[in-house]
């Protein structure tokens, strides 16, 4: 299939290269640094096990949102300004078989990234409640935000042609969804925090995961988020499709 | 409401177990108060909770309980005449230092609330160098990642 060949090739020349993995070393690192600070810190360590899973499964799934929004960034406009998009288009497969094709590289990343996290999120969530539950939530919810934020990513990318200016708006639109991370709780419990937690899909996954770790509330009470997250993912995938199929050289 | 602080004193009395605590922080204690009912009528509705204070000096202030202890109140439907109710209040230590702990019960038909007399608490801080074993994942993946990529990196050049 021309998407696989082209996912292949984009696995060979960006993931299984050293430069690559060293993506993958500074999540480890980072993952490493956070748990043990999560473990001994004088205060932190006593908190509930929880409460540290969700913290974790947060700090994950931004991870993930981030490197596949950097990836989508360099997906065409990269090419563009490194000269190779002429040889890809003279490839047999069709600029949405392309994209297709970059956005399954950009999901086999995160899934080497969830792959990397599992021991971390079993150390920290040991003997706590919910922890096979919440990586099931985490496993599905950030593949669906990878996709999301990637395929908007890669859009982007070919809409701008140019990395620079697609890896900005990227990054603010990382800070701008992933502000729920940095704003405390209260501060989104008003009217107005309320409403762009509602609507801002990075927030519904991290209320999700506190609802299901903490919480322990079923899927019912999910159903709402999930699917305002669901219709972003499809929203993003036909932004994609059309910012792809109008790419000229 | 009548002011009668001798009948308060002798309708409930309150004590506090263990006396003395000595511990580590994070260990996890449980302080038993037994309420007695010293009247020949029965109390209803009564609210017993538990207090602590931090004694060490230079930090003397009361604390609050909200990591330390998830039921902090207990509400108490009736005790019998003459009869007792014993309550447990669980607590993690979340820091180290000197603590004073005292339940108090508060009857809303009487104007003073009774206090049991203050147990001592001492906890050690630990330094925790391996907690929940998290120094294998947190050395070990880095680590072998390091290694996967010093093998790409020759592999590449070999084929190169």
């Amino acid at each position: 299939m021309k998407t696989a060949y082209i996912m292949q090739k984009e696995i060979k020349e960006s993931i299984l290269t050293p430069k690559g993995f060293l993506w993958y070393i500074l999540t480890s690192v980072i993952l490493s640094v956070l748990s043990y600070l999560f473990l001994t810190n004088s205060e932190l360590s006593l908190l509930d096990q929880g409460e540290m899973l969700y913290m974790i499964m947060n700090f994950i799934t931004a991870l993930g949102v981030l490197i596949g929004l950097v990836f989508g960034a360099d997906s065409f406009a990269g090419e563009i300004e490194r000269g190779t998009i002429e040889a890809l288009f003279l490839s047999p497969a069709n600029k949405t078989e392309i994209a297709m094709g970059k956005l399954g590289a950009a999901l086999t990343n995160w899934g080497i990234t969830f792959i990397i996290s599992l021991p971390y999120l079993f150390v920290v969530g040991k003997g706590g409640q919910n922890l096979l539950t919440g990586i099931a939530y985490l496993a599905i919810l950030g593949t669906l935000l990878v996709i999301t934020f990637s395929a908007f990513s890669i859009g982007l990318s070919a809409r701008i042609k140019s990395m620079k200016n697609s890896l900005i708006i990227s990054f603010f639109i990382f800070l701008l969804a992933g502000s729920p991370i940095f704003l405390s709780s209260a501060q989104r419990g008003t009217w107005f925090g309320m409403i762009l937690d509602l609507i801002n899909p990075f927030a519904d996954a991290i209320n999700t995961f506190d609802s299901v770790v903490i919480d322990s509330q079923g899927f019912s009470y999910q159903i709402g988020r999930v699917a305002i997250i669901c219709g972003y993912t499809f929203l993003s995938l036909w932004f994609l499709k059309r910012s792809a199929s109008r790419l000229e050289m | 409401m009548n002011y009668s602080p001798v009948f308060a004193a002798s309708r409930i009395t309150v004590s506090i177990n263990p006396p003395f605590i000595q511990a580590n922080m994070g260990d996890k204690i449980i302080y038993t108060g037994m309420i007695t009912n010293n009247s020949d009528k029965a109390v209803n509705n009564i609210i017993a909770y538990i207090s602590l204070a931090n004694v060490t000096r230079g930090k003397e202030e009361p604390m609050d309980l909200e990591d330390w202890s998830a039921n902090k109140a207990i509400k108490v439907d009736t005790i019998p005449p003459r009869g007792t109710y014993e309550g447990k209040w669980p607590m993690r230590l979340i820091d180290s230092g000197s603590y004073v702990a005292y339940v108090m019960v508060v009857d809303k038909n009487d104007n003073i609330p009774v206090s049991s007399a203050m147990s001592r608490l001492e906890i050690k801080r630990v330094l925790r160098l391996n907690p929940n074993n998290v120094l294998p994942v947190a050395l070990g993946e880095p680590i072998l990642l390091g290694i996967v990529c010093i093998f790409i990196y020759f592999r590449r050049k070999r084929v190169k």
